[in-house]
């Protein structure tokens, strides 16, 4: 028979596991309030570029005018993988299901006779790929206290330009936890050397058709506008990130709210079955007691 | 009038209807004005100047970044802005662009020469 000492024990410790666990979705649900809003502040910005970036392509008709960075290398050896994790735990398969679907790809592009580098954002990628025997060019963590994003996605920027001028990579891609809905994240890849412009394709006949006059020329312009467009498609990654980070929090600690609601429910019930046995046992010690007299 | 849409990466800073606005472009100073041919421009560090009947009605110093000038809209896609009126020139150092900008000297000297005597008053 259970005791009764480590019931209460026991149910005690689960109710303080519901009050941490309750708190931690309200606080997650109020920073994915504000990161969804800095996400969708930051489109604006985005988009008038990337629409700026595909007209000047646009308006370039041959496409080996453009700058390598923009177009990427014709014989790829080497691709780099950007993977965005989150810096805490407690965010059920947030960061498992991203380094899953990592696993697959890097064996994809391995299969494809390319080798592959790591960057890492967040605590959790780099702690997971240091067990690994992957090639870590640079790992970047702390980005959520004191809104370090912008600065981050600015440090990583220019690693990627470094070491792709250096030739130490041909191809870059970028994995994040894309925000879908409160409920549901999606890790998505975006290609960003070689430039992919699907997100643009709504946008691109008109880009292609308004003739704008362009000042300094389109070289000089492009030189500007690459290393900018890195700079907010990381961002963008960054944020969707954080925000898809709060929401797998939000839902997590909601089911373990729930899951400590249903176990303390069972703790009591065996708590107060074994009480009244307790009870029931001694009054017939007394009773049994009495009758021998 | 023209819409002047002014943005950073993080959000929007403002839109609005103007009269005209006064760009610090990559090869030179421009006027955004209604039926300006479409245009795209890098800009240099410098003021940018919301006028109107010849008088500047607002002032801000930009440290850099893209224009896109379409019929009735100008799109100033700017890295950073900060309203003149909101630095103090005495001591502009304490200001939010100086700090951001440090290590950055030509920015930071035509900074000084804005805050000091703006092209446009």
């Amino acid at each position: 028979m259970p005791n009764l000492k480590e019931l209460k024990n026991r149910i005690s410790s689960v109710k303080s596991t519901r009050k941490i666990t309750s708190a931690m979705k309200m606080v997650a649900a109020s920073k994915l309030r504000r990161a969804q809003e800095l996400a969708e502040s930051s489109r604006v910005y985005a988009d008038s570029l990337s629409f700026i970036l595909s007209s000047l392509a646009g308006n370039t008709k041959n496409s080996s005018d453009l700058p390598e960075i923009l177009t990427g290398r014709e014989n790829s050896k080497i691709s780099l993988l950007i993977i965005n994790s989150s810096d805490r735990g407690l965010c059920g398969g947030f960061n498992s299901n991203l380094f899953r679907n990592a696993k697959k790809w890097i064996s994809d592009q391995q299969g494809q006779g390319k080798s592959v580098k790591i960057m890492t954002v967040g605590k959790k990628a780099s702690s997971f790929y240091k067990k690994t025997d992957l090639d870590i060019v640079a790992s970047f963590e702390d980005l959520n206290s004191n809104d370090r994003q912008l600065q981050v996605s600015e440090e990583i920027k220019n690693k990627i330009m470094e070491l792709f001028e250096s030739n130490e990579i041909d191809e870059v891609s970028i994995l994040f936890n894309k925000f879908v809905s409160a409920i549901s994240q999606e890790p998505t890849y975006q290609s960003l050397i070689p430039l992919s412009n699907e997100e643009t394709s709504e946008d691109e006949s008109e880009a292609n058709n308004a003739i704008f006059e362009f000042e300094p020329d389109k070289n000089e312009l492009l030189e500007y506008l690459v290393p900018r467009n890195f700079l907010t498609q990381i961002y963008r990654s960054v944020l969707e990130s954080s925000a898809s980070e709060h929401a797998a929090r939000m839902t997590s600690m909601d089911n373990a709210t729930r899951n400590a609601g249903d176990m303390i429910d069972r703790l009591t019930l065996t708590y107060n079955r074994t009480r009244q046995a307790f009870i029931t046992k001694e009054l017939i010690e007394i009773i049994s007691g009495a009758e021998a007299v | 009038m023209i819409n002047l849409k002014v943005v950073s990466p993080q959000k929007v800073i403002f839109e609005k209807e103007v009269e005209m606005a006064v760009l610090p472009g990559a090869e030179g100073d421009f006027a955004a004005m209604p039926n300006h041919s479409p245009f795209i421009s890098s800009l240099r560090p410098g003021q940018m100047a919301i006028m109107s009947s010849n008088k500047v009605d607002e002032s801000f110093f930009v440290s850099g970044g893209l224009v896109m000038l379409k019929e009735k809209v100008c799109e100033v896609l700017v890295d950073q802005i900060e309203p003149l009126s909101d630095i103090n020139s005495s001591n502009y150092q304490q200001s939010k662009t100086y700090q951001e900008l440090e290590g950055n000297e030509t920015a930071l000297g035509t900074f000084e020469q804005v805050v000091n005597n703006p092209p446009y008053k």
